[in-house]
């Protein structure tokens, strides 16, 4: 056996020189392979990448690695909202405290953040009722006898401003009825409106400006449609532990919620789009789509779409300004834009009529010259908010809460995904999700002596309110909780908005009541099956009902998106192997049957079938490993290549799979070798049936005669 | 002299689609060892038919054939080709060199194949080889660098260089001109009498014939005519290497 490295030398020898003399053939089939083993290393690249960045997205924003929640929940929980805009039906854990400690008996457990994930329609400012707020606010002062200038000043001012406010209702009510052509429609508004505008409505006003505003409130305001109904997704949690575990998260304006203070933080991707002025914020959009996307306003129809928007909807503008603006901007526009034109709507219109060539101008004189006289944001830092909210057994709760300031995850400040979800305190959470806090337990009694509520034992409450025991720990605040929900909802009749009554709590309230979820941090990622484990594990023991998902199972859809591009991937790899499968089959039996003569002679001075087999095998495989190195090589480039550039994130959602404006792919190992396992596999399976055709070639062959 | 081949009314049955052609009709023949024998007859006649049969590359339908002693019909396939790969020297008609390797590697295969010989004793004996039939200066060529009789002269050294106790040559010359085919029988006749080889031919050429120590002829699958020492053949008048 001597001989056996040079009858491997000469079988390779042999296969090398084949693959030599049919170049054509090497080239298809090498051309091929190579194709498949690039598009392999850089699709599982990209896509370990977008995996790897969009994990830390999800991770870094809200899901932390492993998501903590009761097994008794109706639904599994989804963090990032899935398609709809309501938290999961989660059933509550009632004690954080108790929860954490079992949590973090697990050693992997770094850190554990007590959640709430919910939605509600918050009522964003209405320029109509905040102007007609502070004229109420001053005539009040004046009827308290409050006679000095500047109160006198002011009332006039803020009485010309709505008066303005009226007259640009009216105007805009005559366009809807010309457009409309329907006077019926329209009939009721115009008679309110044109009675508001007319100069006796003014000149009364003086007199009994009370039942005026009145007037102004309920049938005035209602006509200016520029109140937002914000629907806001917000994150109920312990801000300080909240910021600490997710270290991607930074404050962008104002200050975090204090430690024991309720307050609200905007993420910023929600201030921006959904808070700020519209004008503003279709400026904004309009110029970061031209120096992002390098598109032009009259060749993009969304551009297109927004910048008609930009020039028809300045109303809201409008609205904003009082005498005093209205002659600053008079003056301001005419100047600019070189127009005689005196309507400030008009000219703001000819202002935000922007093309390719002005909008790097208007934009400029918008927020220069404009903007600092304009509220460009409907609720401000530092201002309250109201939010209403459903509770779970239905009725509507509210809570008044400081905005602190905003926040954005660093990477995510793009992202419609990962900006969608604000954040509160816990404590006001539960509130607004229907559990109550020893401070409020105490003002609803208050409330429930002075509306004179019949005293009610707490287990009568339940009865008659519930009709079941509640199903909490905290049975007392449950029961309480309904009564107050009705006492509230009765007392809400008459005035729109109920201030809490304190705007602080005492920490041990958070650490100790109800929560839905908790987010809980590992120290080693590559552990989290076995720490999901014995999560559960620990839970049981200690008879917590305790359920414990993935970040990709606790993030719904979006968590399975990598899974699912994978199948994609796969999928394509798939298919294009088979028909590389085909090719390379057809074009090595084709090759075969030009080669018998010579597999006859083999055959017939000596040589083995396996001998043939050998070397046809070998044949494929080094064109296999030869041409898949190559294209392995090149997709290796292409990810280094795009590793270095980056690739860019074509829209906002895009961002969140990418964590962030660009993609930067990183090259495993892993995914070299893999490439050129599956090559190889291809190449031998794809030669198996030449081979056999090779191996069945009789040594007769050689005999014939050459025609 | 022992029969190196020695057939016992074989016969040979092909199947072309439906129709049955008998190539073989029960032929008996012995040869002997060192014989320099012919098998001539016109095409069809069923020359290749029992050149394959002794060349262990197909078997009888029925009758016996015996190879270097044994049955080739009580054989196995692989059996069969280790039987030509030690026993059985090949010449074809068309050369059939491996068109990617150089002359060396070509005449190396069979010991390759072998694989009982190390690299310096074949190289030993590829070498001596080509010395003898003169294309010692063209070891490192290949095939398609060489005249057909070059070709031709690389085989027989392929043929050879395993010491087999057989060479078979189908239609040896029939690519070559005549004086190359002279030539190439001169060299076999030289090596069948230096080396005691046994060579077994067909050719439908007479003066190839003319050179055989013995002469069979075919006709429609059965043997004709026997002669044996039709022609004395050390006698003949070349003997020379060169082509």
């Amino acid at each position: 056996m001597s001989g056996g490295l040079e009858t491997f030398e000469v079988v390779a020898q042999i296969a090398v020189r084949n693959l030599l003399a049919s170049k054509w053939k090497t080239l298809i089939v090498g051309g091929i392979i190579g194709f498949g083993a690039f598009l392999v290393v850089l699709g599982t690249s990209m896509l370990d990448s977008v995996d790897h960045s969009m994990s830390r997205s999800i991770i870094g924003s809200v899901a932390g690695n492993i998501q903590v929640y009761s097994t008794k929940s109706k639904e599994e929980l989804d963090v990032m909202g899935g398609f709809s805009m309501e938290g999961s039906q989660l059933d509550p854990l009632s004690n954080f405290s108790e929860v954490r400690k079992v949590v973090m008996s697990v050693p992997n457990v770094s850190a554990v953040v007590p959640m709430g994930i919910n939605g509600s329609l918050v009522m964003s400012g209405n320029t109509v009722d905040q102007a007609l707020s502070r004229l109420r606010e001053t005539v009040t002062k004046k009827q308290q006898g409050d006679t000095s200038a500047a109160v006198a000043e002011t009332y006039v001012a803020e009485k010309d401003h709505v008066r303005q406010i009226v007259t640009v209702l009216k105007g805009e009510l005559e366009n809807v009825t010309k457009l409309l052509d329907s006077k019926t429609i329209a009939g009721e508004e115009t008679s309110v409106v044109t009675r508001a505008a007319a100069p006796e409505f003014w000149t009364q006003f003086d007199q009994d400006p009370l039942d005026h505003l009145e007037f102004l409130e309920n049938r005035i305001a209602p006509l200016a449609t520029d109140a937002d109904m914000l629907f806001l997704r917000y994150v109920g949690t312990d801000p300080k532990v909240f910021a600490q575990s997710f270290d991607r998260m930074s404050i962008v304006d104002g200050k975090p919620i204090p430690e024991g203070e309720r307050g609200f933080l905007f993420s910023k991707y929600t201030y921006e789009d959904q808070v700020k002025l519209k004008t503003a914020r279709r400026l904004d959009r309009i110029k970061e789509e031209r120096e992002n996307r390098k598109v032009k306003i009259t060749e993009d129809a969304e551009l297109t779409r927004m910048a008609r928007e930009l020039s028809t909807q300045t109303k809201e503008l409008v609205l904003q300004l009082d005498a005093p603006k209205t002659k600053l901007f008079q003056g301001k526009l005419q100047a600019f834009l070189k127009s005689p034109e005196t309507d400030v709507g008009k000219l703001l219109e000819k202002l935000l009529t922007v093309t390719d060539q002005n909008f790097d101008e208007r934009y400029a004189f918008f927020y220069k010259e404009l903007a600092p006289s304009l509220e460009l944001y409907r609720v401000r830092i530092g201002d309250m908010l109201t939010i209403k909210a459903f509770t779970r057994s239905g009725y509507v709760q509210s809570a008044n809460l400081k905005v602190y300031g905003t926040f954005a995850f660093k990477g995510l400040e793009k992202s419609p995904q990962a900006g969608s979800l604000n954040l509160m305190d816990l404590v006001s959470f539960r509130e607004l999700y229907g559990y109550l806090t020893a401070d409020r337990e105490q003002e609803i009694a208050a409330l429930r002596a002075k509306a004179g509520a019949k005293e009610v034992t707490r287990e009568n409450a339940e009865a008659e309110l519930f009709g079941s025991v509640a199903e909490t720990g905290t049975t007392g605040t449950t029961a309480e909780a309904g009564l107050a929900e009705t006492e509230l909802a009765t007392l809400a009749g008459g005035s729109k908005r109920r201030l809490t009554a304190t705007s602080n709590y005492d920490p041990r309230q958070l650490e100790e009541g109800v929560f839905l979820n908790a987010a809980v941090l590992v120290k080693d990622d590559k552990k989290l099956p076995q720490t999901i484990k014995d999560i559960e594990e620990a839970g049981k023991k200690a008879g917590l009902p305790l359920k414990a998902v993935s970040w990709q199972q606790a993030s719904g859809i979006i968590g399975q998106f990598a899974v699912l591009m994978r199948v994609v991937l796969y999928t394509a790899v798939l298919i294009i192997f088979v028909v590389a499968l085909v090719i390379i089959n057809n074009a090595l039996v084709m090759a075969t049957l030009e080669r018998v003569r010579e597999l006859g002679t083999l055959r017939a001075i000596g040589a083995q079938r396996r001998f043939i087999l050998a070397m046809l095998v070998l044949e494929s495989v080094v064109v296999g490993l030869l041409f898949g190195t190559i294209g392995a090589l090149l997709g290796a480039a292409v990810v280094a290549a795009l590793g270095h550039s980056g690739v860019p994130a074509a829209n906002e959602v895009m961002m969140f799979f990418f964590s962030g404006p660009k993609l930067f792919p990183a090259l495993s190992g892993t995914n070299l070798v893999g490439s050129l396992v599956i090559v190889l596999v291809v190449s031998v399976i794809s030669s198996i049936y030449p081979a056999w055709i090779a191996m069945r070639v009789s040594p007769r062959e050689a005999m014939q005669a050459e025609e | 002299m022992t029969a190196i081949v020695s057939i016992q009314n074989a016969t040979k049955d092909y199947t072309l689609g439906k129709v049955v052609v008998h190539a073989l009709r029960g032929v008996s023949l012995d040869v002997a060892q060192g014989e320099f024998l012919s098998i001539a007859g016109p095409s069809g006649s069923g020359k290749t038919t029992l050149l394959n049969l002794i060349g262990c590359v197909d078997t009888a339908s029925a009758g016996t054939v015996r190879v270097a002693g044994q049955d080739t019909a009580q054989l196995s396939e692989r059996a069969l080709t280790r039987l030509r790969l030690h026993t059985i020297g090949f010449i074809f008609q068309s050369f059939n060199l491996v068109g990617v390797l150089d002359v060396f590697r070509n005449v190396e295969l069979p010991l390759l194949l072998q694989r009982t010989l190390s690299a310096a004793e074949r190289g030993k004996r590829v070498l001596a080889l080509l010395e003898r039939v003169g294309l010692t200066e063209h070891a490192r060529h290949r095939p398609n660098e060489l005249s057909g009789g070059q070709r031709q002269r690389v085989a027989i050294a392929r043929a050879l260089v395993t010491r087999p106790q057989l060479v078979l040559a189908d239609e040896p010359t029939a690519n070559l001109d005549s004086v190359t085919g002279q030539n190439i029988l001169d060299l076999m006749k030289e090596l069948n009498r230096t080396e005691k080889t046994t060579f077994i031919f067909s050719t439908h050429d007479a003066r190839v014939m003319a050179h055989a120590s013995s002469l069979v002829r075919l006709a429609d699958g059965k043997l004709a005519d026997t002669t044996t020492n039709h022609v004395t053949a050390p006698s003949s008048p070349s003997s020379s290497l060169g082509v």
